[in-house]
């Protein structure tokens, strides 16, 4: 099982790095949008504080979706997806495979637009960095998990391209919600009881969507 | 052609609103600061709740296809999608139209009220899901897929908008005489929605059917 996941893993990860077909896209798209939330919030420092989290985790969910999208549509371009399924490796696998590529890409994201935030917002996130990696890790694992079940799902059908936003948003406004003011507060050095709730958040919808993940994956990839 | 039960439950869901319209308007009293405008809860509360309980039997009924894989059970799920989404977005509506009477505001992000739009766009990509495939057991199975991870996050969402603020009456002190109009108009609308949910659901069973039939006579011709 393990060595079988590795290959997978290398399998998508040397053809995104051969192809460079959905990162450059998707950390360009994250650039963009990240630039234009800063060039609209010209607030005060104080206020920027506030909605920096907000800012911040609305940008990768726009810009990872791209990549989520393709971890699916990919396999289905020239059948490469009936040849994986004659591989002898379980559903699991794949989605595991799947799930693990699709957290490298969206932490690619991450290293490129938590600084870039702080740059353009002039915003501390990196004065703290251990809570901030923590929430980006914990935002990273659930948002993956979400966004590989749901984009095997909407890959089946004819409307693909634009069914896995509206499928991913709804699912992940607590993750958003909980990475928002984690960060939020890790920006105001404010690390008590109210910081460990939406910790405790990120980590149970982690645990909740990988989980459902490994069980309902199988019946996405029925044929 | 309708079953013979099924021609009752229109009379019935006919009855049922008479009923919850006539508890509000002559059973409850006119409240005192917000006068009639007050009589939306009534109606709010009712489809708000049947908003929730149909995403728990889309979600059952979901998980019951995916383990018995019997088309039945996704016609139980497909109602009960169109119904929540229904009631969802009647939710949506009455809660607008009384928070501009209660707080002179049609909008606010308060937990229940995001809960209700995180569950409305939630039925809404359901029901654009299952209108691109076009192979019922494909279409039943992606549904149900969607039905469980949404059933999954409804507790986040409610825990997590709950966690970010709130201003929605949590248990309003009411008159003894509107919380018996509350309780007629929130089981009359149930029924009435239930009405609707058999309904549909007999509905899709036998367009089922039909396709069936046109399958068979067409591989015999």
């Amino acid at each position: 099982m393990v060595k079988k996941l590795y290959w997978m893993i290398a399998k998508d990860l040397l053809s995104e790095c051969r192809s460079l077909r959905v990162w450059p896209a998707m950390l360009l798209l994250g650039v963009v949008v990240a630039m234009m939330f800063a060039m609209q919030a010209d607030l005060p420092p104080e206020r920027l504080r506030q909605i920096v989290g907000g800012l911040l985790w609305l940008t990768i969910f726009f810009a990872g979706t791209l990549a989520l999208d393709r971890s699916f549509a990919a396999e289905r371009e020239d059948g490469c997806w009936k040849g994986l399924l004659c591989y002898p490796i379980s559903p699991t696998c794949v989605y595991l495979a799947k799930l693990a590529v699709n957290v490298v890409a969206l932490a690619a994201l991450e290293c490129v637009l938590i600084p870039l935030f702080a740059l353009l917002t002039d915003v501390p996130l990196l004065a703290h960095p251990g809570p901030i990696i923590a929430v980006a890790v914990l935002g990273d694992l659930g948002l993956a998990a979400v966004g590989t079940l749901l984009s095997a799902v909407a890959n089946t059908g004819r409307q693909s391209s634009y069914l896995l936003p509206l499928l991913v948003l709804p699912a992940v406004v607590p993750l958003v919600l909980g990475a928002a003011e984690a960060t939020r507060l890790a920006v105001e050095y404010d690390f008590g009881p109210a910081w460990w709730r939406w910790v405790q958040l990120l980590a149970g919808f982690a645990v909740v969507f990988i989980t459902a993940g490994i069980v309902l994956f199988e019946f996405a990839v029925e044929e | 052609m309708l079953e013979p039960v099924n021609r009752l439950w229109p009379c019935v869901a006919a009855v049922m609103v008479t009923i919850a319209i006539a508890a509000i308007f002559l059973v409850a009293p006119t409240e005192q600061t917000m006068g009639d405008a007050q009589r939306i809860v009534y109606i709010h509360v009712s489809v708000a709740w049947m908003g929730l309980a149909m995403f728990v039997v889309m979600a059952v009924t979901g998980g019951m296809y995916l383990f018995r894989r019997d088309l039945a059970w996704d016609h139980w799920s497909q109602a009960a999608l169109e119904i929540g989404w229904l009631c969802c977005g009647l939710t949506l509506v009455t809660g607008s139209l009384w928070a501009h009477a209660a707080w002179n505001i049609w909008w606010t992000w308060d937990p229940r009220l995001t809960t209700a739009f995180v569950l409305w766009a939630m039925y809404s990509a359901a029901l654009v899901l299952r209108s691109g495939v076009e192979d019922p057991h494909r279409r039943a199975r992606l549904g149900a897929i969607v039905a469980i991870v949404g059933a999954l996050d409804v507790p986040l969402v409610i825990m997590a908008t709950r966690w970010f603020r709130g201003i929605h009456p949590k248990s309003p002190h009411m008159e003894p005489s509107m919380r018996v109009a509350l309780l007629i108009s929130v089981f009359c609308f149930s029924a009435f929605f239930t009405t609707l949910l058999l309904l549909r659901r007999s509905q899709l069973r036998i367009a089922d059917m039909l396709e069936d039939i046109e399958c068979d006579s067409c591989s015999l011709s």
